[in-house]
């Protein structure tokens, strides 16, 4: 009788290929660690102000811009505390991206993605007119107006993204209590994210409305700095991570397509953890997929969602596999027939449903909205904050659930295997080996994904905790971030291909031959102890031919009778 | 005023008494003042006006020194930085003194003039305010140039990428474009400090006392922009959760950095002349090196190699590090990551150690030096502290010779029992009360778009005036 390869592969072979995974998964670190810059960089833009007079104001293609020819000419602060009228709904903050640094005009490439934008305002209010604190949510209403330009567009070519007037809510704190000036800094407040960085410059012309009868912007005294940070990605760690995706998409596709032909050599339907597998292997793939180089040649503002929806589809399965892989050795068999995911484990599957959609819900909520409005954020709202919030909370209940669940699971796996363990020594050579091979299998997965995931967990830690590099010494420097993203994301795509070989069938006949093997099964059919076992082999359909069936499931079912 | 004039000589004729102060202070005499003319470039004219040629102005001419003059032309857009950050110091500085018997006033500038009076020829509390407060405007105005894009030659910082392995071969703009796409040019503040300690400290070589006191009350200035910087981050994970997050440092409003030296000015150290400066005085006599090094990397601002920006920015560490760490130790150890010399900037780690050992000497001569307070009960300076070396003036009455304008004509707070109350600010000669109508703009109402409507009204107020 066979089983998969993991069991028949020999101890010295067993360690050649563990090694040599490891190795390529020290090299996706050292790839991150030693190559890639910081997953992502930032411009601080501190607005420039400028006045434009109220014929324009309605006028959405007119655009101010700071440098340049024909830029505005920016009026100072003092200007504006010159004017009798504080210059009141004449002024325009303008943010220009990306700033010149070393005499020369950088402009923003399509390999640095995306671009988030987050905005810090400090404002001032008068200490003899008004003494009240100003109230915790402060409403700002903002008139965004974002534009673009590209290489070789005139200075004045700017072309408008998108517009619109959106609330947002400040939280400040007072920083400095002067006699004539108290001066606020408030939380900086998302303002733009665009899934697709596609042109050369940008341009944002933000106004804040002053109007009595709607109660617009009147709490605020006067406008200090306004400092714009432009989050994009790294075009150097988009090159190394499609690098890494362009190399390991080849390699899981062909180990996939390599496990399927093996999996239908047999003579049997496939099992419900080799369709697991197979499925597991097609996320892996969709989250491979170099999607990615599209954006050089096409504008795809849905990427950020889209890598999101891919990354969520691959730990939904990921979940689901684990938990099926855990029921598959449950040794408990209620129903006779093959367990298929319908009949078994839709309620143990639930959480990780029920979690992934309200991610999903969450996610289309916030960056599908951005598709149509890149000034959208669910933030910003109290009552959308809520909502989001509510959703994650429930994202996260279901994880906890869907942990206690499977650490249940496979708390009973290993009791169950611990039963036994105690009652290998009175069974014959061959069905010893089997259960040996089942447990070692078992417990070989059990290891892997535990140091998978410690691996993630403490490299997300070190991530969070050692914020940048690391220096080996005077010449080496490890840039943690970026390495542990690599890492994290080579580890995954190693441990799946792992799977896939260890967990695909083998061709190996158990060390006693087939013949003999019959023969113990004769003999044992005299003992009566062994009755049941026969049973078991005959009454199951899928069990034709008893050398060929996965002897993961023939485990279970065995153990079920016992 | 004739006691404190009293005051005055008996102090100069202690001072002239001892041997090796004379001496140091007849060098302060040649130079006396020369350092800080560039204070006037305040006055040159708007900032907004303000043309890279500018720096052919005579006006302007006359106020920078050569070295000054060499940064403002190689690095476009920096001189109207430069005269923003005059302003605020001017503005900063009359805003925490208005209600002082010194209120910061500014002569009306002409050539060969100091802007602030002779006030700064005397090593008083008052000068050690000037002087940090204009360094600490610098940094912040030139920090604040760069991310408004008017500045173009500011750095980029490189440290925490690493190397792109095509850069590397590739010569000037090229291989700067590409390190922009490869790892991001992010804000890079350190150049805000550089530019500083270039600009601000020319002609400062710390030889005697004066020009110690200068230097450390110029890095005072820098050290209090850089202690108010804050760090900010954003998570932008998937679904923004925090697997990727980026961090970058805010600088702080200026009036914070104006509060926080005017508290190091209530309780700034005297200090006095030691031994072991006269012999650190003499070390930096004789060393050639200061004066050719610092011109030396000071062209290094604005060629675009990343050799220099290596040499640039572990120089910087080097100064900062040490003196500033003992300070405070949490935001700063954030500040001086960024600062972090990379290998990309470095060409052959050979050399580093040769470099490190050159400048350490230098460091040792221009701004390692350790002030002793004039009570030796007193704890010696700290970096953020201002330092002072004799006692300030009363500044009740006029004293054309010595700067001083007087109290006379100001505005009073009658109910105060502070420095700003009439009775202290007049000195006791009395005050004169006013009433006056003020018309202003009130209960505005806006529209959107465009309509502004305001009433005017008048308001009595009274003043109280010195005699």
């Amino acid at each position: 009788m066979s089983g998969t390869i993991l069991e028949n592969l020999s101890g010295r072979k067993l360690s050649i290929l563990v090694a040599s995974l490891l190795l390529c998964q020290v090299l996706c670190f050292l790839l991150g660690g030693l190559y890639a810059p910081l997953p992502a960089g930032h411009v601080t833009v501190l607005g420039s102000l400028c006045r434009e007079d109220h014929a324009r104001q309605n006028d959405t293609e007119f655009l101010l811009y700071s440098r340049g020819a024909g830029a505005c000419i920016p009026v100072t602060r003092e200007e504006v505390e010159r004017d009798s009228m504080k210059m009141a709904n004449e002024l325009v903050h303008v943010f220009q991206m990306p700033l010149p640094r070393d005499l020369r005009d950088l402009d923003y490439s399509r390999w640095q993605q995306n671009l988030i934008g987050v905005l810090q305002v400090e404002f001032g209010y008068d200490s003899s007119s008004e003494l009240r604190e100003p109230p915790r949510e402060l409403q700002l209403t903002i008139d965004m107006r974002l534009a673009y330009r590209n290489k070789g567009d005139p200075d004045n070519g700017w072309k408008l993204y998108a517009h619109g007037v959106e609330h947002r809510y400040l939280d400040c704190v007072p920083t400095n209590v002067g006699p004539t000036e108290t001066l606020y800094s408030c939380d900086m407040i998302p303002l733009f994210e665009l899934g697709a960085l596609h042109h050369s410059f940008y341009l944002l012309n933000l106004r804040f409305p002053l109007d009595t009868p709607r109660q617009m912007n009147l709490q605020f005294g006067h406008m200090h700095d306004l400092t714009l940070t432009a989050i994009h990605q790294n075009g150097g760690f988009t090159q190394i991570w499609l690098l890494l995706k362009t190399v390991l998409f080849p390699f899981v596709v062909g180990i996939m397509i390599w496990f399927w032909r093996r999996v239908h050599l047999l003579q049997r339907s496939p099992a419900l953890l080799e369709y697991m597998l197979i499925y597991l292997g097609a996320a892996l793939t969709f989250l491979n997929l170099p999607l990615e180089y599209l954006s050089l040649a096409f504008e795809m503002p849905y990427m950020l969602l889209l890598s999101d929806i891919r990354q969520g589809i691959f730990y939904a399965m990921l979940l689901s596999f684990w938990l099926v892989f855990a029921g598959e050795h449950m040794l408990i068999q209620d129903a006779p027939n093959k367990s298929t995911i319908r009949s078994r484990y839709w309620k143990h599957l639930s959480a990780v449903v029920v979690g992934c959609i309200s991610l999903f819900v969450f996610d289309i909520c916030e960056r599908g909205v951005q598709l149509r409005n890149p000034f959208y954020s669910i933030w910003t709202t109290p009552l959308g904050a809520k909502v989001a919030m509510t959703f994650i909370v429930l994202a996260g209940v279901s994880a906890a659930i869907y942990f206690l669940f499977l650490c249940y699971m496979i708390w009973k796996v290993f009791r169950n295997i611990g039963d036994k363990r105690t009652s290998l020594p009175s069974m014959s050579q061959a069905r010893r080996l089997h259960y040996e091979g089942l447990i070692y299998r078992f417990k070989f997965l059990m290891l892997a994904t535990l140091v998978c995931a410690a691996l993630t967990v403490a490299g997300f830690v070190m991530g969070q905790m050692a914020e940048g590099q690391w220096d080996w010494n005077d010449n080496v420097e490890i840039q943690l971030t970026s390495a542990f993203l690599t890492g994290v994301y080579g580890m995954w795509n190693i441990y799946i291909f792992a799977l896939l070989i260890l967990y695909a069938p083998s061709h190996k006949q158990w060390p006693t031959m087939h013949h003999s093997d019959e023969t113990t099964q004769s003999n044992e059919n005299i003992v009566a102890s062994a009755a049941s076992e026969e049973i078991e082999f005959s009454h199951l359909p899928s069990d034709s031919n008893p050398s060929e069936i996965s002897s993961l499931t023939s485990f279970t079912r065995k153990v079920a009778f016992d | 005023m004739d006691i404190s004039y009293i005051f005055v000589i008996c102090l100069m004729a202690l001072c002239s008494s001892g041997s090796g102060l004379s001496q140091v202070e007849g060098k302060q005499k040649s130079g006396r003042g020369r350092g800080s003319m560039w204070w006037g470039i305040a006055k040159v004219g708007e900032p907004n006006n303000i043309t890279p040629i500018m720096y052919m102005d005579p006006a302007i001419h006359s106020t920078l020194r050569r070295k000054q003059r060499r940064l403002v032309r190689d690095n476009p857009g920096v001189l109207g930085a430069l005269v923003k950050g005059a302003n605020l110091a001017i503005s900063e500085c009359q805003h925490q003194f208005r209600n002082r018997r010194w209120n910061c006033s500014t002569r009306n500038f002409s050539r060969g003039k100091n802007l602030f009076g002779k006030i700064v020829d005397r090593g008083c509390r008052e000068t050690s305010f000037i002087y940090a407060i204009t360094s600490a405007a610098v940094t912040h105005s030139i920090a604040r140039a760069c991310s408004e894009g008017s500045i173009e030659s500011c750095t980029c910082d490189y440290s925490h990428q690493s190397r792109s392995p095509q850069a590397n071969h590739q010569a000037g703009s090229v291989a700067g474009v590409r390190d922009w796409e490869w790892g991001g040019c992010s804000d890079n503040i350190g150049f805000g400090f550089k530019f500083s300690r270039e600009f601000v400290d020319t002609g400062e070589r710390g030889r005697n006392l004066r020009e110690k006191m200068n230097l450390h009350n110029n890095e005072a200035g820098r050290a209090h922009v850089q202690a108010e910087m804050r760090q900010e981050c954003k998570c932008h994970g998937m679904s923004g959760s925090c697997t990727v997050k980026t961090c970058w440092m805010r600088l702080a409003n200026f009036r914070v950095v104006g509060d926080n030296l005017k508290a190091r000015f209530d309780g700034a150290t005297r200090v006095q002349v030691t031994n072991s400066l006269r012999a650190t005085n003499a070390l930096a006599g004789v060393s050639p090196n200061a004066a050719g090094s610092s011109s030396s990397s000071s062209n290094g601002l604005i060629i675009p190699q990343s050799v220099v920006y290596g040499e640039e920015e572990e120089r910087m560490l080097n100064d900062h590090m040490p003196d500033i760490l003992l300070e405070n130790s949490h935001p700063i150890s954030k500040i001086h990551h960024p600062n972090m010399p990379s290998p990309n900037s470095l060409p052959q780690a050979g050399q580093r150690g040769g470099r490190n050992g050159r400048r350490q000497g230098r460091k040792h001569n221009r701004y390692h030096f350790q002030l002793n307070p004039h009570n030796p009960e007193h704890k010696p300076p700290g970096s953020k502290d201002l330092v002072y070396l004799e006692p300030s003036p009363s500044f009740c009455e006029k004293n054309l010779r010595h700067g001083i304008l007087g109290t006379h004509g100001r505005q009073c707070n009658e109910t105060s029992l502070g420095v700003d109350g009439c009775g202290l600010m007049c000195c006791g000669r009395g005050y004169r009360r006013d009433e006056v109508v003020v018309v202003e703009r009130c209960a505005c109402t806006f529209h959107w778009c465009c309509e502004v409507k305001c009433k005017l009204c008048r308001t009595k107020k009274v003043i109280y005036t010195c005699l």
